[in-house]
């Protein structure tokens, strides 16, 4: 086998690890997410409680995923939603091509599943013109960039950076101020969110007993992706579907500490059905102020193969809150170079299994496997076990580091790793 | 009549940090233990192997190496690599259900018969942080006797990091990124560095993989020692 595999992922590291304005912003990032994480969880002691329940309700949702999925996908379907299954991402992207069509104008809140998926390629190719309205996502996709953090998608791009990028974008010069920065973003994008034709989101959890989706968030702007467009497309993985509405308000508290370090999201946004009315005398119509249509597309894409594997069934109950990666002193050095279309250690796991395991082949072999993102995940998931585990996999392929076969060989032939 | 102990090295005290198992065996010494050592046939305890997912290479070489220390008839063994400890107590007992002899780290061993240090330990005017090894730490769960046993010097200062115990930051030289990505592995420990707590004046770590490494980053030129090199220089007779 030649090293491509190996060569083009250290090319990438290096280019990271000497990137001064990438380390600027990640930097930046890192000490005020641990500053404001560590005093939302002193404001809040009961979430040591109530962590450890949502742990308990995981592991039991993922059990009957499939069962969830199917009363979540009736409930949606009696209130007047539809509700779809995408076995993978390609599936995912037809049904989206149906949905869509071409030409239409698309206003997206932040949906690293929709990353996943490739949606936005696959849009454009058919002419529609989408708009990322997070904030993170607006800044990257229009430096064409790739995000690199699930929470904080431009992470890496320091405020220097960001008024270069909006400068060209609106034809002036526009000063590294944050407050001016998010200004322009916001004049920008708000006659999008009226006029598109189309809005995507994903979600944070979904209660499958009536149906509801919870969208976290704290910009606004998924609200109006939401609500304002005639007709509103979530994309969700399977794994995010939990029995009850009192699950998922669990689900909720955990979050937004754990995600931004706040104590609660700015806006949680439930969505049961399209909107509605019976003002005029009790009959029934859809699309009042809101989306006449609503359409919930649960994704598998490796999901249901990671349930039926013992040892890394425990990667679906991430709750996407990106904690660990500000924790990972690998990321903190690497950033979205550690991993693939996930990051950090979980992200390797979750790369693995919606890319590809040789997506990380090489990606891997930088997790040190030091276990603190163990020990600051909310739910406590064994990453490093199951990084190993998927290293030993890979090893089994022929994914091996030139430098640790020659360790290899140098033990068995010379009882110590180096030789000598 | 203390039993017979054997006093593994491990690949890193052996090849690239030296000192650390100079200090050790002198203090063993010292303190009057009975040990032995495997001298130029130690071998490998397999970690590496284990950790960079050469499974069935890595058990081969444990098979080895539990057999030569079972010949030895030791019921104990100590070492100051928490690599090799982690591997012999877990990895060890993962696979082959039970091994016939007690690993113990350095740490943990010196902690149990700490009343032979106590009165010969010197007055050391020194702030030393302590920085928890991963394989040591978080993943064998030993946090206190490394710490005990620095405080047992009179009027050493230790300090902590923010971030420390169950939460302590890496090295980065673990897992086989060091050999991996060499510029990475060191990335990470200047970035470790970065966070030692005002007025440092010793960084003491209880791994030789952490010494390696930090002292490769250390750009501040503080002083980097493992935990038995420390012990050792304050011991006065």
């Amino acid at each position: 086998m030649s090293d491509e595999w190996f060569t083009s992922k250290r090319d990438e590291f290096m280019k990271w690890l000497y990137d001064e304005n990438r380390r600027r912003g990640l930097s930046r990032a890192v000490s005020s997410y641990t500053a404001a994480r560590d005093y939302a969880l002193a404001c809040l002691p009961h979430l040591e409680k109530t962590r450890r329940e949502v742990r308990k309700i995981k592991e039991s949702a993922i059990e009957q995923m499939d069962e969830l999925r199917r009363i979540a996908s009736e409930r949606i379907t009696e209130s007047h939603g539809n509700a779809y299954f995408a076995r993978d991402a390609e599936e995912a992207r037809k049904m989206f091509e149906k949905l869509v069509g071409s030409n239409k104008t698309v206003v997206k809140s932040k949906s690293l599943v929709t990353e996943e998926i490739h949606l936005n390629e696959a849009l454009e190719r058919n002419g529609n013109k989408i708009f990322e309205t997070d904030l993170g996502e607006f800044i990257i996709q229009i430096r064409g960039e790739k995000p690199t953090h699930i929470i904080n998608p431009s992470v890496h791009v320091p405020k220097e950076e960001v008024a270069h990028t909006f400068s060209k974008l609106v034809g002036r010069e526009v000063k590294p101020d944050i407050q001016e920065l998010v200004g322009v973003a916001r004049e920008y994008l708000r006659e999008k969110f009226c006029k598109a034709d189309i809005g995507i989101t994903g979600a944070n959890v979904v209660a499958a007993e009536t149906g509801t989706l919870f969208i976290i968030e704290n910009e606004g702007n998924a609200r109006f992706v939401s609500n304002a467009p005639p007709v509103h497309i979530c994309i969700t993985g399977i794994e995010k579907i939990v029995p009850a509405l009192e699950d998922a308000f669990k689900v909720v508290q955990v979050l937004p500490p754990y995600a931004t370090g706040i104590l609660m999201s700015a806006y949680v946004s439930m969505i049961t059905s399209p909107s509605r009315t019976a003002d005029i005398e009790k009959t029934l119509v859809y699309g009042a102020h809101g989306p006449k249509e609503l359409h919930v597309i649960f994704l598998d894409n490796g999901r249901s193969r990671m349930l039926k594997d013992p040892v890394f069934k425990e990667a679906l109950y991430c709750l996407r809150c990106g904690g660990c990666m500000y924790e990972c002193p690998v990321y903190r050095v690497l950033g979205g170079s550690f991993g693939h279309n996930y990051f950090g250690g979980i992200g390797i796991i979750w790369s693995a299994f919606t890319a590809g395991e040789e997506s990380v082949a090489a990606a891997i072999d930088a997790c040190t496997k030091c276990g603190r993102c163990k020990e600051v995940c909310p739910l406590e998931i064994d990453v490093p076990k199951m990084v190993e585990c998927l290293k030993s996999r890979l090893v089994e392929k022929g994914y091996l580091a030139n430098r640790h076969r020659i360790i290899k060989e140098n033990i068995l032939e010379r009882g110590n790793p180096f030789g000598e | 009549m203390p039993q017979k102990v054997l006093y593994w090295k491990g690949c890193m005290s052996r090849f690239r940090t030296k000192s650390i198992a100079d200090s050790i065996e002198r203090l063993l010494t010292l303190i009057k233990v009975d040990y032995t050592t495997l001298g130029e046939n130690e071998g490998c305890c397999g970690s590496v192997l284990y950790r960079t997912g050469q499974t069935s290479d890595a058990l081969l070489v444990s098979k080895r190496t539990i057999d030569k220390i079972i010949s030895l008839g030791v019921e104990k063994v100590v070492t100051g690599c928490p690599g090799c400890f982690r591997t012999m107590s877990q990895d060890y007992t993962n696979t082959f259900k039970s091994v016939p002899f007690e690993v113990q780290h350095i740490s943990q061993f010196l902690f149990n018969i700490r009343d032979r240090l106590k009165d010969h330990l010197q007055p050391m005017d020194a702030k030393v942080v302590y920085h928890d090894p991963c394989h040591l730490g978080r993943h064998m769960g030993v946090y206190e006797e490394p710490r005990a046993l620095i405080k047992m010097i009179p009027e050493v200062q230790l300090l902590e990091f923010k971030y420390n115990r169950n939460k302590a930051l890496c090295c980065g030289s673990g897992g086989g990124v060091r050999s991996a990505f060499p510029e990475v592995s060191l990335e990470v420990a200047k970035s470790t560095l970065g966070e030692l707590p005002e007025g440092t004046e010793i960084v003491v770590t209880a791994c030789p993989f952490c010494k390696y490494n930090f002292t490769e980053a250390n750009a501040k030129k503080i002083q980097i020692m493992d935990l038995p090199e420390l012990l050792l220089r304050a011991w006065g007779g």
